[in-house]
């Protein structure tokens, strides 16, 4: 071995290697092994391809209001909607299976049927979004979601009293 | 960065705090508690949301620090490309300030799913605001998957500061997507365009005070990462020089 280094003059004298600290070089690789980054980087790329396309079909104009149905693009009766508007006052029927309420926006109303009990905090003079299809004049909800404003009051027990209607129900009035 | 201060680090250069950090610490905890006494206990509950209100004190501030956190990385990654300002100080700044936005943004998505099944019956829905703010968060989490492919220090700092400054431009995207289109998420509150703030005053003091908690664990907390980050880049370096000094002294001992 020695006599190896000593043909190739290594090591025999200080000068001929160059041992002082390197700067950064390509060589200079991180210990650790790339893979993890590089698998969770492909989970980016296919998770980030699913928003996108759900960006694409779903949320841009996630629902039409109920005045929209038929007057613009995209919300033509026949087909699956999503529609936004104010749950009428007094109009909440449920029987234990389906719930039956009328919404409205911009002077128009339509009926709705549900079956089932909404959740969140559905209440009359709340505006939701509804999914469904509008068959023969009536919108059959297959789900309801509450889309609350973003006013907050605090929940004073004299206030209700006294008026006898939430800063939601002052808009259903209206 | 040179051989003798990464291989001979006295132990005080080992740790990541400071009298300052401490001291910062210190106040975040005094804060946090502050903040859940007043969210959880005395400020009030809302007309039609209820108790389920409080969840906006966690919620809204670790969204706006997540976009802060976005920003600052944005900013310390054009720091780290300018060849004036150009150090890797700024690139593990970067690093620290995607990783603490990437837990916050965690935090204002975990929130807002449970809050919104409270209020809108729905854990999840595909609306705009709900979509974008996905895209940002699986973004940065690329960013921080694309910081650990490997190579030098400066060719990590390089990659992800430009990625760092394309993915900046989905915030105001984020932002706007409640005003751009129609959403089931409510519009801004507080920072909307031309909003009147329509908030219970005490509600929105303590929406203000998250916000200041947050911004301080932020900094806390990226201080601590980046010096740390400082320490996992000694190490790599040292390990280097590990390596050329045994090879030293193996070609020494050849000699003799």
């Amino acid at each position: 071995m020695n006599q190896d280094f000593n043909d190739d003059n290594i090591g025999t004298s200080a000068d001929s290697l160059d041992l002082s600290p390197r700067a950064v070089t390509p060589r200079q690789q991180r210990k650790r092994r790339p893979w993890p980054a590089i698998i969770v980087l492909v989970l980016v790329v296919a998770a980030g391809g699913i928003v996108l396309t759900k960006f694409l079909t779903s949320a841009i104009d996630y629902y039409c209001n109920v005045n929209e149905i038929g007057a613009k693009s995209g919300c033509e009766a026949g087909h699956r909607l999503r529609v936004q508007g104010v749950v009428d006052k007094g109009s909440v029927e449920n029987d234990g299976v389906t719930t039956k309420f009328d919404m409205s926006f911009g002077g128009v109303t339509i009926p709705v049927t549900y079956d089932g009990e909404p959740g969140g905090i559905f209440k009359e003079c709340i505006p939701v979004v509804v999914h469904g299809i509008l068959t023969d004049g009536v919108f059959m909800g297959d789900r309801v979601e509450v889309k609350h404003s973003n006013d907050y009051k605090a929940d004073n027990p004299d206030r209700m009293k006294n008026e006898g209607s939430t800063s939601e129900g002052t808009a259903c009035s209206q | 960065m040179n051989t003798s201060s990464s291989l001979d680090a006295s132990p005080r250069d080992r740790v990541t705090g400071t009298p300052f950090t401490r001291g910062l610490g210190i106040l975040v905890l005094v804060g946090m508690v502050l903040l859940i006494v007043l969210g959880l206990f005395v400020s009030p509950a809302d007309v039609n949301q209820g108790e389920s209100v409080r969840i906006m004190y966690a919620h809204v501030p670790g969204a706006w620090l997540a976009y802060l956190a976005f920003i600052v990385t944005a900013v310390s990654s054009a720091a780290y490309l300018w060849n004036r300002t150009r150090s890797l100080t700024w690139d593990r700044i970067a690093g620290a300030s995607a990783e603490v936005g990437v837990l916050f943004m965690g935090i204002s998505l975990i929130t807002g799913s449970l809050w919104g099944r409270i209020t809108w019956g729905t854990y999840w829905t595909w609306d705009a605001r709900l979509t974008t703010t996905a895209f940002l968060f699986v973004t940065y989490i690329g960013y921080l998957a694309v910081r650990g492919l490997g190579g030098t220090h400066q060719q990590r700092a390089r990659r992800s500061a430009v990625l760092a400054l394309l993915a900046v431009l989905e915030i105001p995207l984020v932002h706007f997507s409640v005003e751009l289109w129609n959403t089931l998420h409510q519009e801004a509150s507080v920072a909307g365009r031309g909003t009147n703030v329509d908030m219970d005053g005490l509600m929105l003091f303590t929406l203000f005070l998250g916000v200041v908690v947050f911004t301080l664990m932020y900094v806390w907390l990226v201080l601590h990462r980046q010096r740390s980050l400082a320490l996992d880049d000694m190490l790599d370096d040292s390990g280097l020089d590990n390596a050329l000094t045994a090879r030293r002294a193996e070609a020494e001992r050849m000699t003799h």
